[in-house]
């Protein structure tokens, strides 16, 4: 169990270390409130956008004197349009996440939470709205959110692979869900398609360990979930290895194939990697996703 | 035992179980490993995926090896594999070991007390009861138990001579008690002696006769003999075999008084030759100093042969009372005595006084008749040391009034007046021929020749000890020579003269026989038995069967001519014995002596030393199975992918450990480089150094003092002496350091016998220590104070010349500072140094008298200088001396003593030597 405090602490570590990410909106929505983010048209806003004739329909008060009395034309002042976009954030807190190959290496879980932390507190600089998937934690700006987004991010899933959340999402919000997808792919494949309906896009990120990927296990071997559910017992492991590759590569093929269709970004974490790159990829992708 | 392959095996039924190993190997093969439970999450992406095979992964060859190896090691092992089995000989009932036990052996000793060692064991095992027969010193032979003998193999030591045929005669004699028959082991050492066929005899017709010997030849050296100016040795050998060179050394004392070895030479046996001969050429003193010579890498008493007075040749000074007249030489009064020694002693010629310092072995005074006062004074103390005066007689002593009313100390007798003179054309009488000589006279046993006459002769006066200093009278019953001990020396006086003139005595061969018993001369070839007639010899060290010398305690004397001739056994021991002044070496081999080999007959078998020895293998191959089972249980562990990180970093410890297990650690080195970085220190400046006392208060003033004493010296004076040192007596090397400040505390340990020898090798070799009471104020010296009481102590076992107050012109008093006072932390006049000679004398006009030429060993005061001189870190004094200016000057006083002290300790007395510059100047016309 991870204390709140800490993660925090660490998540803002890896966080100061990137310039405020500036997501950009793409899209319109019911939910827009007025945010620091230009929506390049005019609208409501407080920076100036551009001064335009007064048309018929604009009240008297619209009209702004100063540039008026310059000329006999009268212009009304028009500001940007400004919104907050909304993030929302899925972390898999499934028993399959707390595994370490190794005593140096970090568990997937803990990875991902300082991920996932220090993503949204980037965010909330940059005056998003960021939030849980589902109705346990709606986005919301500020440093209070951080603190409840750090404790909710501890919370441990009793199940060994969780399906991602995908109820309530909130259109053409944002979306982040990180993992490790070896849970059932229909489960993701409906959060990802539902989530493609309602507007929603985001990025998936991958967090694996190394030993998932190189499988370097030999001999007679009991191989256990970690919650306990699955097991299965082999008398040579080294032959096992090539299989299990494949089968892993066409995972991630589906996911791929997933992300592709339903415009959302994938990105491979391992936990032998530094965390740094594995955020400012999320950055990017934000970034670029919102273009 | 069953031998297999020439190892035996305990319990070789055991070894079948190497048939189950293949059974094993299947086995092992076949189950597979027990599973590792993994954690891992990707098993969701395995489920359903089969195996492809049943079988499990396989153990690699290489471990299965491993694992068989181990195994086979312990069934090997628990088999009891023995290597070198011995084979039982044949044979039950009692067993008689037989053992020459001569010097012959003595070489190889340790090998036949090995096949001595194995031959019981076996006959242990066998139950067969032991007897140990020595034939060099035979007792009738006891059958015991095989394991009793064997407790006590190691009192068994050779006999450093020849079984003869007497010994050969009781031996016989004690089997010839022994009830019922017994088989022999004899163990010959190689040579033939007396009675060898008749123990034979006796011995095969009780039982089997097994013989082992040496294969290798006996060695021996003959006598040293000393021919044309060279020591002649020779070695023999007791077969003739190929060419063989041996080293011959010659051992004896250095000047230093230590044994080693003085000088070596190389004899070269040629092929079919069993004698080789080697010449030494040395000078005579250290000829004179050869206690013995040895064949280089032989252990035996017959390869020792030890030298006596036949190698030395004594120094004699001969001084006659009258200048040679120009061709008269055989009126010379030296010139018979020359010709008696020349060929056997150095001939010194010479003052009697330019000859003492020589410290001949004799001095002739050849009717020399009164000696100057300084001469006799020193001739006496020379004889008392253990010299020798031989005088002869003759018209001078004849006319002088020496020794006439009161017994000269330099003389035996009182002399009457003038003398006699019997057998001449004026007198009455024939020449008188000389009587036998008395048992109790050094000639007794040398026959008088009848054409010996004496016919003049000075004649002792009839005292009450005259009788018992007789040693050779003539027939009349007066006295010939007389002789009487004084101190350890002794005077001897020839009552004729030394040439011709008064008696044929000189001209006859008794004259030099007489000088060798006399040890005036020494015989240069072994004596005869005639020679010796009538001499009791005590041996003084007797050798035993490996040549080494030992006291020769309580034994008993041998007559002269037994010494000789009898052969060497248990009544008499080769050595060295002493009669009189004489020494005569009893050597295992005499001149001539060959050394032939043991001749067996033929249907006695004979085996040589060697013995293997049975080895056995069980334990090491045990070993072997549980470090090969413990590189199992690491490549198992490394197979299994169970050893991570942490367990090869263990393995690889312990492998690591191991190693540096097998690395000898290296204290010794420490303490080396200890001593050596103290020595570094200690001389790579000059360095002041104090005694640690253990009084940690008082010490760390002493160390302040000389620092502040040091930084003065730096200021002042080009002297400029790093950080003082404090040292202890116990441990440091105190040559380094020009002087030591010893300050006194009642408390502090006195120093063990080893420092005191440091300390007085250090003072003679002109250091010097300073040594404070720190009580001035108090004491003024003596038992006073608890300080002055130790300092007595302290001071008691040190090599320390008279001292007295320092004079007000010692050389202390200017070696740099013109001082009078030399005041410490307290201001007491008294400082007391090495007294001055008594004959020191104030030359007129000159300032100061001429003292010691040299530095005063010791200084000792009790003004607590170090006190005074003592400065902090910083350079500020440490402690108050006196009170305002007046102490500030004398503490400037103390410094300037402490920089006289060292002036004078670095520049002895070169101060001194000032005394002379007016006189040189004046001499300079200045």
């Amino acid at each position: 169990m991870i204390h709140p405090a800490s993660l925090r602490e660490r998540s803002e570590t890896e966080a100061s270390r990137l310039p405020p990410l500036l997501a950009r909106a793409e899209h319109l929505a019911g939910t827009v409130l007025l945010g620091e983010h230009g929506r390049r048209r005019a609208g409501l806003g407080d920076d100036f956008w551009q001064y335009r004739p007064a048309q018929l329909g604009d009240s008297k008060r619209m009209i702004d004197h100063r540039r008026s009395a310059r000329g006999d034309q009268q212009f009304v002042r028009e500001r940007e349009w400004q919104i907050a976009q909304s993030v929302m954030l899925w972390v898999d807190q499934g028993a399959s996440m707390r595994f370490q190959s190794n005593d140096d290496l970090p568990t997937k879980a803990d990875r991902a939470r300082v991920l996932g932390l220090a993503v949204a507190i980037l965010l909330v600089r940059g005056g998003e709205r960021v939030g849980l998937t589902g109705t346990s934690l709606p986005p919301r700006r500020g440093n209070a959110q951080i603190m409840r987004l750090a404790e909710a991010l501890t919370r441990d899933a009793p199940q060994d692979y969780a399906p991602p959340e995908h109820r309530a999402m909130i259109p053409h919000a944002r979306a982040v869900f990180i993992s490790d997808f070896l849970g059932d792919m229909d489960e993701v494949e409906l959060a990802l398609t539902k989530a493609a309906d309602r507007g929603v896009r985001g990025v998936v990120l991958q967090v694996l360990d190394p030993s998932e990927e190189s499988f370097p296990f030999r001999g007679r071997t009991i191989f256990e979930s970690v919650g306990g559910t699955l097991r299965h017992e082999t008398l040579k492991a080294g032959d096992l290895r090539s299989r299990y590759l494949d089968r892993l590569a066409e995972r991630k093929e589906r996911l791929a194939h997933l992300c592709r269709t339903t415009g959302w970004m994938l990105g491979l974490h391992h936990t032998g990697d530094s965390a740094q790159s594995a955020l400012l990829w999320l950055y990017r992708a934000l970034d670029r996703g919102t273009t | 035992m069953t031998v297999l392959g020439g190892i035996g095996f305990a319990s070789p039924w055991l070894l079948l179980g190497l048939l189950a190993l293949p059974i094993l190997w299947l086995i092992l093969r076949a189950i597979p490993p027990a599973p590792i439970r993994r954690m891992f999450p990707g098993v969701a992406l395995l489920l359903g995926l089969k195996d492809d095979e049943s079988v499990s992964d396989r153990t690699p060859w290489w471990l299965l090896l491993l694992r068989m190896l181990a195994v086979a090691a312990v069934i090997i092992g628990l088999a009891g594999p023995i290597l070198n089995p011995q084979q039982e000989r044949a044979g039950s009932g009692p067993l008689l070991m037989l053992l020459d036990a001569s010097w012959a052996g003595a070489t190889r000793w340790g090998d036949k007390i090995d096949l001595l060692d194995s031959h019981l064991t076996e006959a242990g095992r066998a139950g067969r009861p032991v007897a140990i027969l020595r034939l060099s010193d035979p007792e009738p032979p006891v059958f015991q138990a095989a394991d009793v003998w064997r407790s006590r193999l190691a009192g068994l030591q050779p006999e450093p001579w020849q079984p003869a045929q007497a010994q050969v005669d009781r031996a016989i004699e004690a089997l010839a008690a022994v009830e019922g028959g017994f088989d022999t082991y004899w163990l010959s050492d190689g040579l033939d002696h007396d009675g060898r066929s008749d123990l034979i005899a006796a011995l095969d017709a009780r039982g089997a006769l097994r013989v082992f010997q040496t294969g290798t030849e006996v060695l021996g050296l003959l006598p040293a003999s000393y021919e044309d100016d060279a020591v002649n040795l020779t070695a023999t050998r007791s077969a003739d075999g190929s060419e063989r060179e041996v080293t011959m050394l010659a051992q004896g004392r250095d000047p230093a008084g230590t044994a080693r070895v003085l000088a070596s030479a190389t004899a070269t046996f040629a092929a079919g030759e069993t004698t080789a001969e080697a010449a030494l050429s040395l000078p005579s003193e250290l000829r004179a100093r050869i206690t013995r010579f040895e064949i280089q890498g032989q252990r035996s008493a017959g390869t020792v042969t030890l030298t006596d007075d036949s190698l030395r040749r004594r120094e004699v000074a001969l001084i006659a009372g009258r200048e040679d007249r120009e061709g008269l030489e055989l009126l010379s009064p030296l010139h018979y005595l020359n010709q008696a020694l020349v060929p056997t002693a150095d001939l010194l010629d010479g003052a009697l006084l330019d000859l003492l310092p020589a410290n001949p072995d004799v001095i002739v005074l050849a009717d020399v008749a009164t000696l100057s006062d300084a001469e006799e004074e020193a001739l006496t103390e020379w004889i008392e040391d253990g010299g020798m005066l031989l005088r002869f007689a003759g018209p001078r002593l004849a006319a002088s009034d020496v020794s006439r009313t009161e017994e000269d100390p330099l003389m035996p007798v009182r002399l009457r007046a003038g003398g006699r003179s019997v057998g001449g054309a004026m007198s009455w009488g024939e020449p008188k021929a000389l009587a036998r000589f008395r048992a109790e006279s050094p000639f007794f046993g040398l026959a008088v020749p009848d054409d010996v006459t004496v016919s003049a002769q000075v004649m002792a006066q009839p005292d009450p000890t005259l009788a018992d200093r007789v040693i050779a009278e003539l027939s009349d019953g007066t006295p010939l020579v007389t002789r009487k001990p004084l101190g350890q020396g002794q005077v001897v006086l020839f009552h004729v003269t030394a040439n011709a003139e008064w008696s044929t005595l000189p001209l006859s061969g008794l004259f030099v026989e007489m000088l060798e018993r006399l040890a005036v001369s020494s015989a240069s070839r072994m004596p005869d038995a005639d020679d010796l007639e009538g001499t009791t010899w005590t041996p003084v060290q007797v050798m035993d069967g490996f040549g080494s010398l030992s006291d020769a305690g309580n034994l008993g004397g041998v007559s002269g001519p037994e010494l000789v001739t009898d052969p060497t056994g248990p009544t008499l021991r080769p050595g060295l014995y002493a009669s009189e002044d004489r020494r005569l070496a009893r050597n295992v081999l005499p001149a001539g002596a060959v050394l032939s080999p043991a001749a067996w007959p033929a249907g006695i078998p004979v085996e040589g030393l060697a013995i293997e020895r049975e080895l056995p293998l069980g334990g090491v191959l045990l070993g072997l199975a549980l470090a090969l089972l413990a590189v199992d249980v690491v490549a198992s562990l490394a197979l299994s992918g169970r050893l991570g990180p942490a367990g090869r970093a263990t393995a690889a410890g312990l492998a690591a450990l191991l190693l540096v297990q097998m690395a000898a650690p290296a204290q010794a080195q420490d303490d080396q480089q200890a001593a050596d970085d103290f020595a570094l220190a200690a001389t790579s400046e000059l360095v002041l150094a104090h005694v640690l006392t253990g009084d940690e208060q008082l010490d760390e003033v002493a160390q302040a003092g000389l620092r502040g004493l040091s930084d003065t010296l730096f200021f002042r004076t080009s002297v400029e002496p790093a950080a003082p040192i404090g040292i202890d007596l116990e441990r440091d090397e105190l040559a380094f350091f020009p002087m030591l400040y010893w300050p006194v505390t009642p408390d502090q340990p006195t120093p063990s016998s080893e420092a005191y020898a440091k300390l007085n090798a250090y003072l003679r070799s002109g250091g010097m220590i300073l040594f404070d009471t720190r009580d001035a104020d108090i004491a003024r010296f003596g038992g006073a104070s608890p300080n002055g009481r130790k300092l007595q102590q302290l001071a008691a076992p040190l090599d320390i010349p008279p001292l007295e107050p320092l004079p007000a012109d010692h050389v202390l008093t200017r070696t740099f500072y013109l001082l009078q006072d030399f005041p410490g932390r307290h201001a007491a006049r008294e400082v007391w140094v090495e007294a001055a000679p008594p004959d020191a004398q104030q030359i007129e006009g000159m300032p100061f008298r001429n003292l010691n030429d040299g530095v005063t060993p010791v200084v000792i005061g009790g003004n607590d200088w170090a006190a005074a001189w003592a400065v902090d870190g910083n350079g500020r004094p440490m402690l108050p001396v006196g009170s305002g200016f007046s102490g500030e000057r004398q503490r400037e006083l103390a410094y300037r003593f402490g920089v006289n002290l060292v002036m004078h300790v670095l520049t002895g007395n070169y101060k001194s030597d000032q005394v002379h510059v007016p006189a040189l100047l004046d001499r300079l016309g200045q």
